[in-house]
């Protein structure tokens, strides 16, 4: 595999809040963030960054954009290709890292190729613009103003902030949202292209389906803590993911229990309108010809994506009630992790 | 790119933002009418200012002009700033400036003399076009010392203003909160200050507004070395002769420094902690 070219070592960052009482007027506490965190990343890989909202992706996002300055560990970075890795300031961070913040609302009478060039001056390269619009497909809008972008526009745009100056490190902060289904294809091909040439780039999205298959990696983040970091089959097969089938039939639902061995069982199983539907977990793969030589009849045979929501309740042992809309300082750690109560 | 030739791109990006803005058409015929138009008006060989003053040279008449400047280029400043960082802070913008390779004191270094520039070039137009129209109908000239003081002056009352609005605007979650500041900061100098003098003069036991009361005079004086345009009055008044205010020369310049350095500092600090 490439080499390491940025690694946190139990890097943290708590947001300070305000905490005010009539004793403590300006009084601040420690809120959200992020907990000995401990990631690499490699020369040209493509990282994916899930979890939900709160989860603190945004917040890693910054630190590595070098925009929060981390309170604790360190963050090292791979300045030669020697392999060395060495820590890194946060000025000479934002010189390697290309940040894609999340829905960036451009506006203004500002012309599109203006507004690059502002950002362009602070990095030295306004020469290099007319480039990078093509490159993000806004070289017919670059004379438009900012107020006449659709929000796909507005993200290309932010893309194209983030492309300047040939950054080593790319951070996308929910790229995909709002683009049409043809930009996402060109986005992913163009994420492609700069991965085949060295450069390393992390997705942050609440959502796996969206990315699954243009990462090499992902990393799983839950309340701050990194909670799993590996390929989607490492993460699905740790967390026993892996290997499901939806089957869809209709009429009543079979009797699967003379089917079911002891490599196949039964995840779900529910009455729809139209039939039924079972989730099974398919270890030998010969569960197809079982069902059709019991002549059970089938509309729908396919492997189940694996979602967030299934990752993170595997991972911290958590309802999805608990997940869902339980986001404050004093949940901040999950309640358990794999195998042992914290 | 130097990070001098940086700051210096940047500055002149939030220069042409500003000085081209539709904010700026709008707010250009309000200078006009307050700065070649009080120059204008006081410059009148048969004008009588209340208590029978009549201006008797060029560098008196612009003494009064100044006025315009209070009233008119300081609200401009506020306008014109007031947005510098709470709008990109808003659309998010400032989160993509905030991860760019530019050192945070260059980047609020860019900000000030940016916007400063950009009140500041028009300002000092209007005010030479005044210099011209007072010549034009008194025939006098100022000295370079008198001109160059009041050229220093005017550009030291606007970085202030400039600076209180950014500092606002470096602070504010929302654009309300920062027009809201600098317009407040704005009131109370210009309009509520004399409020705050009668409020100490009578505490202090002085006659409120007795012009030939010594003891009113250097309350009033002092109590001025506290806010901008009263140190930019004391700055004019450098020049004229037969004021009196109790407050040296040398004290009203070393003040201004304070006003310049001190907000300066708070601003660049909080660039340097500053979230999208």
């Amino acid at each position: 595999m490439s080499d390491v070219v940025l690694e946190l070592e139990d890097a943290a960052f708590r947001h300070s809040i305000s905490s005010r009482s009539l004793s403590k007027p300006f009084g601040k506490t420690q809120g959200s963030g992020i907990f000995s965190l401990n990631l690499k990343l490699r020369r040209g890989q493509i990282l994916g960054l899930v979890g939900p909202n709160g989860a603190g992706k945004t917040t890693l996002m910054r630190i590595l954009a070098g925009i929060y300055p981390i309170q604790k560990g360190k963050i090292k970075y791979n300045k030669s290709k020697s392999n060395n890795l060495s820590s890194i300031s946060e000025m000479e961070l934002r010189s390697v890292v290309g940040h894609m913040p999340e829905q960036v609302r451009w506006q203004g009478k500002t012309t599109v190729k203006r507004a690059l060039e502002d950002i362009a001056e602070m990095r030295g390269v306004a020469f290099r613009v007319d480039g990078i619009l093509t490159m993000v497909g806004l070289s017919e809008m670059k004379d438009s103003e900012l107020d006449q972008l659709s929000q796909g526009m507005r993200q290309r745009l932010t893309l194209a902030t983030a492309l300047l100056g040939s950054p080593k490190i790319l951070l996308l902060d929910e790229p995909f949202n709002g683009l049409d289904p043809v930009a996402i294809r060109a986005f992913e091909k163009l994420l492609n292209e700069l991965a085949m040439k060295g450069v390393s780039i992390i997705i942050s999205s609440h959502r796996v389906a969206g990315m699954v298959h243009i990462v090499d990696r992902l990393a799983l983040l839950h309340k701050g803590q990194l909670l799993i970091e590996g390929t989607l089959k490492d993460i699905e097969s740790e967390f026993e993911l892996d290997n499901r089938i939806e089957i869809q039939g209709p009429g009543k639902m079979p009797n699967f229990e003379k089917i079911i061995t002891d490599s196949n069982s039964i995840l779900q199983s529910q009455h729809t309108e139209l039939g039924w539907t079972v989730v099974v977990r398919d270890k030998d793969d010969n569960l197809l010809n079982k069902l059709v030589s019991s002549n059970i009849k089938i509309n729908t045979w396919k492997s189940k994506d694996t979602d967030i929501v299934e990752m993170i309740c595997s991972a911290t042992g958590l309802e999805l009630e608990e997940i869902g809309f339980n986001v404050v300082s004093s949940t901040m750690m999950p309640y358990k992790t794999r195998g042992e109560e914290e | 790119m130097s990070s001098y030739k940086k700051v210096r791109s940047v500055t002149i990006a939030h220069l042409s933002n500003r000085l081209f803005s539709a904010r700026m058409a709008i707010m250009l015929p309000i200078l006009i009418l307050f700065i070649p138009g009080m120059a204008w008006g006081f410059s009148d060989p048969k004008v009588m200012l209340p208590g029978g003053i009549t201006p008797s040279s060029a560098t008196e008449v612009m003494f009064y002009t100044s006025l315009g400047i209070v009233f008119g280029a300081t609200m401009c400043a506020v306008l014109l700033s007031f947005d510098g960082i709470s709008k990109d802070r808003a659309s998010g913008v400032l989160e993509i400036k905030l991860s760019q390779p530019m050192q945070r004191s260059h980047q609020s270094l860019s900000l000030v003399v940016g916007h400063w520039l950009a009140i500041l070039i028009p300002t000092w137009i209007l005010w030479a076009i005044s210099y011209v129209i007072v010549n034009y109908r008194m025939g006098d000239w100022p000295s370079i010392i008198d001109a160059l003081t009041s050229f220093i002056s005017v550009a030291l009352i606007l970085l202030w203003y400039v600076l209180f609005s950014l500092i606002a605007s470096s602070h504010a979650r929302e654009q309300g909160t920062s027009i809201a500041f600098g317009v407040g900061v704005w009131f109370l100098f210009t309009f509520l200050w004399a409020l705050v003098t009668t409020m100490v003069a009578f505490a202090s036991g002085v006659s409120i507004g007795e012009e030939n009361d010594p003891k009113w005079i250097d309350l009033e004086g002092v109590l001025d070395l506290f806010s901008p345009n009263g140190v930019f009055h004391h700055l004019l008044e450098t020049r004229l002769t037969g004021v009196e205010r109790g407050v040296s020369p040398l004290i009203s310049w070393f003040v201004a420094l304070i006003w310049s350095l001190v907000p300066w500092y708070w601003f660049n600090s909080r660039m340097k902690i500053i979230q999208p």
